[in-house]
């Protein structure tokens, strides 16, 4: 693998040519100058006191031999360490692993298999392709190598990884072949691929720089959300996660982010989001920053969760303590859940997830029917029965909304001196409850119970039996949430239930509190799981297409093709599949590993040509130093041209100050640049041309405009950005966003325009900037829009203004709805479609850049959308300062009186 | 034909610049030189008269005007004019760096000097050779200097004056040709000549030889060539060669009661101007 090669040795025969140019420089004197000059005269008879060399001075010449050479060497092609490139023309199998761990540079991956693949058409080889994470073939379909471009081409990672152990039986029946493998350079423990392909040939395994990080699933710890990264190179890594959820609005946004770093010797680290427990509770994926991968995605689950349970009753226990239901439930519940108790209505004003009633039967109707409310909106009530309740439930005639089934009058108590009938145990739970899977301790007896009414229903709304079928807890679904009753005390006064284990257990799956990882196998054990959406090797949640179900024992097995990482659905029950479970490591390959982008072949061709370039050079300086030519000043300005030529100096690193400093110290008009320079010349004109006009006709008098980067620059101060948009400019980053969206939140405004007048569309759906628009603002923090209405302070801010042309007449502008409380009720977003940077444009002579419309209208028309541009700008720097003019008509009315 | 007529053009082209520059050449001298002149007014008066249209503006005498309607030129006590024949290299040697523009330049500017001051000016082995003055005089000089001449010499070659009595000479010459053509020439015109200048028009490069390498000197024709290997060695025997020249010059001028000016094309040429005025015309 090391030492030097050329690419063209042959050239190298130039170097013979080499002894000959030296008897020839040597042989010639400089050249003589010729210069007319008066003076002839008095200088013939003068004898030359020192004589100039008449041959080349040998320094010169080996100069000059030096370049020569280092140019022959250059164009011979000079290679350090070259490639072994196999002029072998046998069958070869290009294998690639495909899975997650593989997605995150999968464009340069699959660039180097088309590479590789070019290379064997060339050389003729038959070639299979395969992906590890694909359907394998069943025999090695050798074809021509370019035929399986469209094949490459088309392939898309997958969110698992790859099954090598399938390949390897499969390989081990074929004849002989080398093997080219793209591999993701993790190792899986128990399969020696590499082994299996060294065998059958000659194995070249091509990798990435980057080893993939992957995140185990979410954890809680003392309420705070930790998730692990694993993984790791071999140097010390910033890792950055970033925790997203649902805004109110229904967007998703980033919530949090937390660094950590990789050090070189770990496997993994821990990230702590310090978040507060409402946000905690709405995450709905942690996303590993900078790698595009389905195991850098750690979806949240209920586990993830931390409810916040509110205990109805008297926090303050006056009688023993082990008696007290609260006491039961308290220790039940704080290991997993935030608590909070008080009286029914205090705790409705916290929003807890779920209200546990221990026996409480009277509630008053107001009381009733807010916790009624709170029910439908989604909320758990889970009721204890007692003493109380079942003398208030008892001989109901019609169904409580706020209890799963109708009770009898009394209840029954089993056992004990008086009674013939001994207290009763469990039956083992259903299959349709969601306590299913848990195992039900012998001892536990149940003294007493409320009975519920027999009903049709009953049987479906048991959640648990006794022996002689009479339910123990039964629930039912109420608006959208659910109201659950256990038929029993919270304290161990009707049965030993609150005493045993399972009492935990059972509040776990009523989704009290966050269940336990280790409790997970046994929710998905022996329930059949729908996908409701699937991850994709990029780590993108997608719809499932061909949904098909998928038992709970497949999907505690590692994830596949048949069991792919997602959101499963099992009746009322949820899980999340991450494609790392808990206690995955990620351990590289001990293989040596070409790397992409990095390969060890170095031409040294740019290093010769530059020395041969250099060694003119100074051969130019040498030969008029030599001649006396060297004196003149142009000429040693000239040298110091050729010496100093590539020396330029470093960009200004403190321009990005200045220009903050600028934009805080007068009002700047920005527009964001996008990369297409011709737009942003045009937004630059757009903006000084409305800047002019604010400068003549208003107090507002800004400076130049500025473009900005909204990924790199400082945006904070800026009261307006212009954002033209074009098809092409890329998604934004998580940071971008997250700057954005402060931007917009505090009181900036941002003026999207798709500049295509939509061209008969609705929206912008159609057209491609609209498209590109939507792609761009898909992250950022937009209130719901309306098309600006009459009256709105745009339409009056500085002029009075029906509609808002700019080069083109026509869509309607989009401003938030309603204003918003929040600054001052400007719209954070004015989206519209009319190019107004181009009727605003001015050349540097003040005349407008571009026509607009015909004639007089047409300067009408530019006219007026100048006077949106004040009206914009007014509006931004103002607010609803003129949204009193509402009331004008009142005012005026109540003057005239 | 062709000839003639890139000669007219070439004349054209020449001397109404030449002769612009020269008259505002002049005219700065004659300004300056206005103020002395007027303490010593009274001595060479003659008379009054009035003016009569063609005077020169500048000859009319406001205060004697004043005071009647009509314009009265101070006419000055006729004297028996100077002839001063005056001659400007034009040989290939001044083509270098502009030497014979200026020689060209001092020549005419001197002779519309005088010839405001009525004396007669004579450009030696030219169609302006008869001594003359006035306008008419001017221009033929103008046109004299800015013809194109093609079989020059390579160096200047001192005109014959023949029969011409000039009472002043004014040479203005770089006198790099050989010595013993240019000195019996400057004999032999001193002694026709009363009085004269003797102007030596260098470069700085010819003075300095700012010289080095291996460099072919051709003379401005082509006719002589001299190649040197150092042309940095040669550069004290050259400087000390053309010193002997015009120290030789100088030698002369000293002995024919002659003065001398070297003057490098770097220099203001009013300088030269005024000075060669004082000589010329402050001697009166």
């Amino acid at each position: 693998m090391s030492g030097l090669a050329f690419l063209n040795p042959w050239l190298l025969a130039g170097l013979l040519v080499l002894p000959l140019l030296w008897w020839l420089l040597r042989a010639t004197p400089p050249s003589p100058k010729h210069l007319r000059f008066p003076g002839v005269n008095l200088l013939i008879g003068l004898r030359d006191v020192e004589t100039m060399p008449h041959k080349t001075p040998i320094w010169l010449l080996i100069l000059r031999m030096l370049a020569v050479a280092a140019a022959i060497t250059a164009f011979a092609g000079p290679v350090l360490n070259p490639e072994v490139r196999s002029e072998d023309d046998g069958p070869l199998l290009i294998l690639m692993d495909g899975g997650w761990a593989s997605a995150n540079d999968w464009a340069d991956r699959i660039e180097v298999i088309e590479t590789l693949l070019d290379q064997a058409a060339r050389a003729g080889r038959p070639t299979v392709f395969a992906s590890v994470s694909q359907p394998i073939p069943q025999e090695m379909p050798y074809k021509d190598a370019r035929d399986w471009l469209p094949t490459v081409r088309g392939l898309q990672p997958q969110a698992w990884a790859p099954d090598r152990a399938a390949v390897v039986d499969w390989l081990n029946h074929g004849a002989e072949f080398d093997t080219i493998w793209l591999t993701d350079g993790l190792r899986h423990e128990g399969v020696d691929l590499a082994a299996t392909l060294s065998a059958k040939g000659a194995l070249r395994l091509i990798g990435t720089v980057n080893r993939p990080l992957g995140l185990l699933p979410l954890q809680l710890d003392a309420g705070q959300l930790t998730v692990k990264v694993i993984g790791g190179a071999g140097a010390d890594e910033m890792v950055t996660a970033t925790a997203f959820g649902p805004a109110p609005n229904g967007a998703e946004v980033a919530f949090s982010s937390a660094s950590g770093t990789l050090l070189a010797g770990e496997n993994s680290t821990e990230l702590v989001f310090d978040m507060p427990l409402e946000l905690t509770n709405r995450v709905t994926r942690v996303v590993l920053q900078g790698q595009g991968s389905a195991g850098a995605v750690a979806l949240a689950d209920d586990s993830s969760r931390r409810r916040k349970v509110a205990l109805v009753g008297s926090s303050i226990d006056e009688g023993p303590q082990l008696t007290a239901p609260m006491h039961y439930l308290r220790k039940a519940l704080q290991p997993n859940a935030a608590l909070i108790e008080g009286n029914l209505n205090d705790v409705l004003l916290s929003a807890p997830d779920v209200i546990i009633l221990p026996d409480i039967g009277n509630l008053s109707p107001r009381s009733a029917s807010s916790l009624l409310e709170w029910v439908e909106r989604g909320g758990l009530l889970v009721r204890f029965a007692g003493p109380r309740l079942a003398k208030e439930g008892a001989g109901q005639v019609e169904d409580d909304p706020l209890l799963p089934v109708r009770l009898r009058a009394g209840g029954r108590t089993l056992g004990g001196a008086m009674a013939w009938n001994t207290p009763k145990h469990m039956q083992p739970f259903p299959a349709n409850s969601p306590f299913f899977g848990l195992t039900v301790p012998n001892d536990i007896e149940v003294f007493a119970q409320v009975v519920a009414q027999p009903s049709p229903a009953l049987a479906v709304r048991s959640l648990a039996t006794l022996e002689d079928g009479t339910p123990v807890v039964t629930a039912r679904t109420q608006g959208d949430g659910r109201v659950a009753l256990f038929h029993v005390t919270a304290n161990a006064e009707w049965s030993s239930l609150p005493l045993s284990g399972l009492f935990v257990q059972m509040l776990e799956r009523l989704s009290i509190s966050s269940a336990s990882s280790s409790d997970t196998h046994a929710v998905l054990a022996g329930r059949v799981w729908m996908p409701e959406r699937v991850l994709d090797g990029f780590g993108r949640l997608g719809a499932v297409d061909n949904a098909a179900p998928v038992t709970g024992e497949r999907l505690a097995e590692p994830v596949g093709r048949d069991a792919r990482p997602g959101l499963y659905t099992s009746g009322d029950l949820g899980v999340t599949v991450n494609v790392l479970r808990v206690g995955d490591r990620l351990a590289a390959m001990d293989a040596p590993i070409e790397l992409i982008g990095q390969t060890s072949e170095q031409s040294l061709k740019p290093w010769f040509l530059m020395a041969a370039v250099v060694l003119f050079m100074l051969d130019i300086l040498g030969t008029l130093w030599v001649t006396g030519r060297l004196s003149n000043s142009g000429a040693m300005r000239a040298a110091g041209v050729i010496l100093l030529v590539g020396l330029l100096p470093a960009p200004d690193a403190s321009a990005d100050e200045a220009r903050a400093i600028l934009a805080a110290n007068d009002t700047v008009l920005a527009y964001v640049i996008t990369g297409d320079a011709n737009i942003d010349m045009v937004s630059a004109a757009g903006l000084l041309g409305l800047g002019n006009i604010l400068t003549e006709r208003t107090s507002v008098e800004p400076v130049a405009p500025i473009g900005v980067n909204v990924e790199t620059d400082d945006i904070t101060v800026l009261p307006l950005l212009y954002w033209p948009i074009t098809p092409q400019q890329s998604g934004l980053t998580d940071t971008a966003v997250t700057k954005l969206n402060r931007y917009l939140a505090s009181g900036g405004m941002i003026v999207f325009d798709t500049r295509d007048a939509h061209l008969g569309s609705g929206f912008g759906v159609q057209t491609p900037n609209g498209r590109a628009l939507q792609r761009l603002t898909e992250s950022l923090d937009i209130p719901p829009l309306i098309p600006v209405p009459e009256g709105h302070v745009l339409t009056r801010a500085f002029y009075l203004l029906q509609d808002f042309p700019g080069r083109w007449i026509g869509p309607s502008v989009w401003v938030a709805a309603g204003g918003g409380a929040s600054n001052d009720g400007v719209s954070p977003v004015v989206i519209g479609a009319n190019d107004w940077a181009s009727a605003w444009a001015v050349t540097d002579s003040g005349q407008p850049m571009f026509p607009v419309g015909r004639g007089l209208t047409g300067q009408r028309q530019r006219e007026v959308s100048w006077r949106f541009g004040v009206n914009l700008v007014m509006y931004v720097l103002t607010g609803n300062y003129k949204a009193d003019q509402v009331h004008v008509p009142a005012f005026l009315e109540r003057l005239g009186q | 034909m062709s000839q003639l007529r890139t000669d007219s053009e070439g004349l054209a082209a020449n001397f109404p610049a030449l002769l612009v520059e020269a008259n505002r050449l002049a005219a700065s001298v004659a300004m300056g030189d206005h103020g002395r002149r007027r303490a010593g007014v009274g001595e060479d008066f003659w008379q009054f008269r009035q003016a009569l249209p063609g005077d020169d503006l500048a000859n009319v005498d406001w205060r004697r005007s004043g005071r009647s309607d009509t314009a009265y030129i101070r006419e000055r006590e006729w004297e028996a004019a100077h002839t001063v024949a005056i001659w400007a290299d034009d040989a290939h040697a001044m083509e270098y760096r502009g030497k014979g523009e200026r020689a060209k330049l001092l020549a005419l500017a001197l002779a519309i000097l005088l010839s405001k001051t009525g004396e007669r000016i004579a450009f030696p082995a030219t169609i302006a050779a008869a001594p003359r003055t006035g306008e008419h005089q001017i221009r033929r000089i103008a046109q004299a200097l800015t013809s194109v001449n093609k079989s020059l010499p390579e160096y200047g070659i001192l005109p014959e004056f023949g029969d011409l009595k000039a009472a002043k000479s004014v040479l203005l010459s770089d006198f790099m040709g050989q010595a013993d053509q240019i000195f019996p020439r400057l004999n032999a015109i001193a002694e026709s000549a009363g009085m004269g200048c003797l102007v030596h028009v260098l470069d700085e490069t010819e003075e300095d030889f700012p010289f080095d390498g291996r460099v072919i000197f051709e003379s401005m024709g082509g006719g002589l060539s001299f190649e040197t290997y150092r042309a940095k060695g040669l550069r004290d025997e050259y400087r000390a060669k053309l010193a002997s020249r015009s120290a030789a010059l100088q030698e002369f001028a000293h002995q024919a009661g002659w003065q001398y000016l070297k003057h490098h094309t770097s220099q203001s040429p009013r300088a030269a101007l005024l000075w060669l005025h004082m000589a010329i015309g402050g001697g009166r």
